[in-house]
């Protein structure tokens, strides 16, 4: 296993081969914030939903802000494409579809994520998961709408 | 003496090569100057960048060269590739690769060295264009018969043993053989076993770990495994010592084999070419050479011609050689007077193809007011060689037929050294063309 390995896979969009070698090194450096963020996005790539919405909402409580702050140049974040790809493959439109594509949207925009895991939940209105997200996410609007604001 | 960084750093600024390294996450962290020739970025315009968003190959996303170095822990040599300069202008490039260790040997970055092939590339397509095989010049029957030799084996991977005098192209056969086999794409790696002296030429070929010896600081592999899948062209085998020739035995039989200090027995497929200049039966019978070896590495035997039995060769060989100087040298000279290829047609040539083209670009070099190679300019050991083995009768006829050598050779090359329509476009019989190539010493 090699963080550098791995880090060249998702750089090359070989998001299985990315998780392969990125798991266990965030296993033995789990604080690693980095391999989580690219985590995430391979595991949405990958089929792996479930542990996808597990680890978001693990870097979620961390630090928001390093999700959002993912920057397509300086960071290589592939989101704004898969996003892209995700609403060009005409997938029924379910809670699952909503729900991956409010993850891959908090790396662009906050608001939108927001806006499509609440068309998540009208899926699955019990969903305690998603309903965490939600009041999450919007805590932390409004902490900023505040911050700017004063 | 450990070096500063300050003058690591002079010495990186300086060579012509473009050396980058980049972090653990592929951000260009070092980028010297000739980098910056060869792309057209300065470095400030890089620094800190992905170095896929800069170079712009393809390779990025199929076979990074340092993903690979990482994965097979080994360095890349004369890899090869495409970038994108600033200007959008695709280069292609040769590149050695390289990953960088901290001290608990975990990758930390990569660094790469890269050269500009453009120009080589150019004249591999130019040189590819002419009427050769795999880059070989050869219309002789004899070169012929080994570029059809070569393509009906290219299924095979039993092992070729070829056998030739110095400066023949025997590295250049080999060189085809792995073009036209199937593990083409596979690695072809070359080992001079003439170079090594007999202590380290095992480790080089089988690999040694850690404390083998007292220079071995760290586990290395071995040609052998480096070839794996792929072909181990072994250069001069006959040179080898015959403890190493036991062992080469071994690899071929069993295709195992243990590393330097080491009990774990490792397999490999690999197929082997080897060569020598050597007399074979003189080898044999010294004992110079492992008799059941030379069986094992001969099951497909090659002897390529020297250059005084394949005059037919000669002319097509100097336009050859006279069309890459051009290229290389950036100046057009593509034609030789009658009197000098006269010459070079009486010279025995010792060295062959080598010496060939080494009279060739000396000549070149000196040839400056004029778009032809004269006689003047050949080196003293034509010109002085040539004349001694000259008999009155010899110069008188070399006068007499003057540049009807030079057409004849040139009206064979138009067409393919067919003989008959070379007789038709002379309005001679094909026999009178057979006595007059004869009485110019080609073979006919």
């Amino acid at each position: 296993m090699s963080e550098m390995l791995g880090n060249q896979y998702f750089m090359a969009r070989k998001y299985t081969d990315a998780l392969a070698e990125l798991e266990p090194c965030l296993a033995e450096d789990p604080q690693n914030k980095s391999i989580k963020r690219k985590l995430v996005i391979c595991y949405t790539q990958t089929g792996k939903n479930q542990k996808a919405m597990d680890l978001f909402i693990e870097l979620v409580d961390e630090d928001i802000e390093f999700i959002l702050t993912a920057d397509p140049i300086k960071d290589d974040c592939p989101c704004n494409e898969l996003v892209e790809n995700l609403e060009k493959q005409n997938l029924p439109e379910n809670g699952e579809f909503y729900t991956l594509s409010g993850i891959l949207w908090l790396y662009c925009d906050l608001q939108s994520s927001i806006d499509v895991f609440e068309k998540a939940l009208t899926f699955d209105l019990e969903n305690k998961t998603l309903q965490y997200l939600i009041k999450k996410l919007n805590f932390y609007k409004d902490q900023k709408s505040l911050k700017l604001s004063s | 003496m450990a070096i500063n960084d300050k003058l690591k750093d002079h010495i990186l600024e300086s060579i012509g090569e473009g050396v980058f390294t980049v972090d653990k996450n592929f951000k260009i962290n070092f980028f010297n100057k000739a980098a910056e020739n060869i792309t057209g970025y300065s470095r400030e315009e890089v620094l800190g960048r992905f170095c896929k968003h800069i170079f712009r190959s393809e390779l990025c996303y199929t076979d990074c060269p340092i993903a690979i170095s990482l994965k097979s822990k080994k360095t890349i040599y004369d890899y090869e590739s495409k970038i994108q300069t600033k200007s959008g202008i695709a280069k292609p490039i040769k590149l050695n690769s390289a990953v960088l260790y901290n001290e608990e040997e975990q990758p930390t970055g990569g660094i790469i060295s890269f050269r500009d092939n453009s120009e080589l590339v150019v004249l591999k397509n130019s040189l590819e264009k002419e009427n050769t095989f795999k880059g070989i010049v050869g219309h002789s029957k004899q070169m012929q018969e080994i570029f059809d030799l070569i393509k009906e084996i290219s299924e095979s991977a039993a092992p070729v043993f070829i056998h030739g005098e110095s400066g023949t192209g025997k590295e250049m056969v080999a060189n085809a053989i792995q073009a036209t086999c199937a593990r083409n794409n596979n690695p072809f790696i070359k080992v001079n076993c003439s170079v090594f002296p007999s202590t380290l030429l095992a480790s080089e070929l089988f690999g040694h770990v850690k404390g083998a010896f007292t220079d071995a600081f760290k586990d290395r592999p071995g040609r052998f495994e480096l070839a794996d899948s792929g072909t181990l062209f072994l250069d001069e085998v006959a040179e080898m010592p015959l403890q190493m020739q036991l062992q080469l035995l071994r690899v071929l039989q069993e295709g195992s084999f243990e590393r330097v200090g080491e009990s774990i027995t490792r397999k490999v497929d690999v197929r082997v070419i080897s060569a020598t200049n050597i007399n074979i039966k003189d080898a044999l019978k010294k004992g110079i050479l492992r008799e059941d070896l030379f069986y094992r590495l001969s099951v497909i035997p090659i002897e390529i011609p020297p250059l005084r039995e394949r005059m037919d060769d000669l002319f097509p060989l100097v336009q050859h050689f006279l069309k890459k100087f051009s290229i290389l040298y950036k100046k057009q000279i593509l034609d030789i007077d009658d009197k000098a290829l006269d010459y070079l047609l009486k010279y025995k040539w010792p060295g062959n193809i080598r010496e060939l083209e080494n009279v060739i670009e000396y000549a070149f070099v000196r040839t400056t007011n004029s778009d032809i190679i004269e006689f003047a300019k050949l080196p003293a050991t034509i010109r002085e060689n040539s004349q001694k083995s000259f008999s009155i009768t010899d110069k008188h006829s070399f006068a007499e037929n003057g540049g009807e050598i030079t057409k004849m050779l040139a009206l064979l090359e138009k067409h393919h050294w067919n003989k008959q329509k070379v007789a038709d476009e002379l309005k001679i019989g094909r026999t009178t063309l057979w006595r007059k190539l004869k009485k110019l010493g080609f073979e006919t």
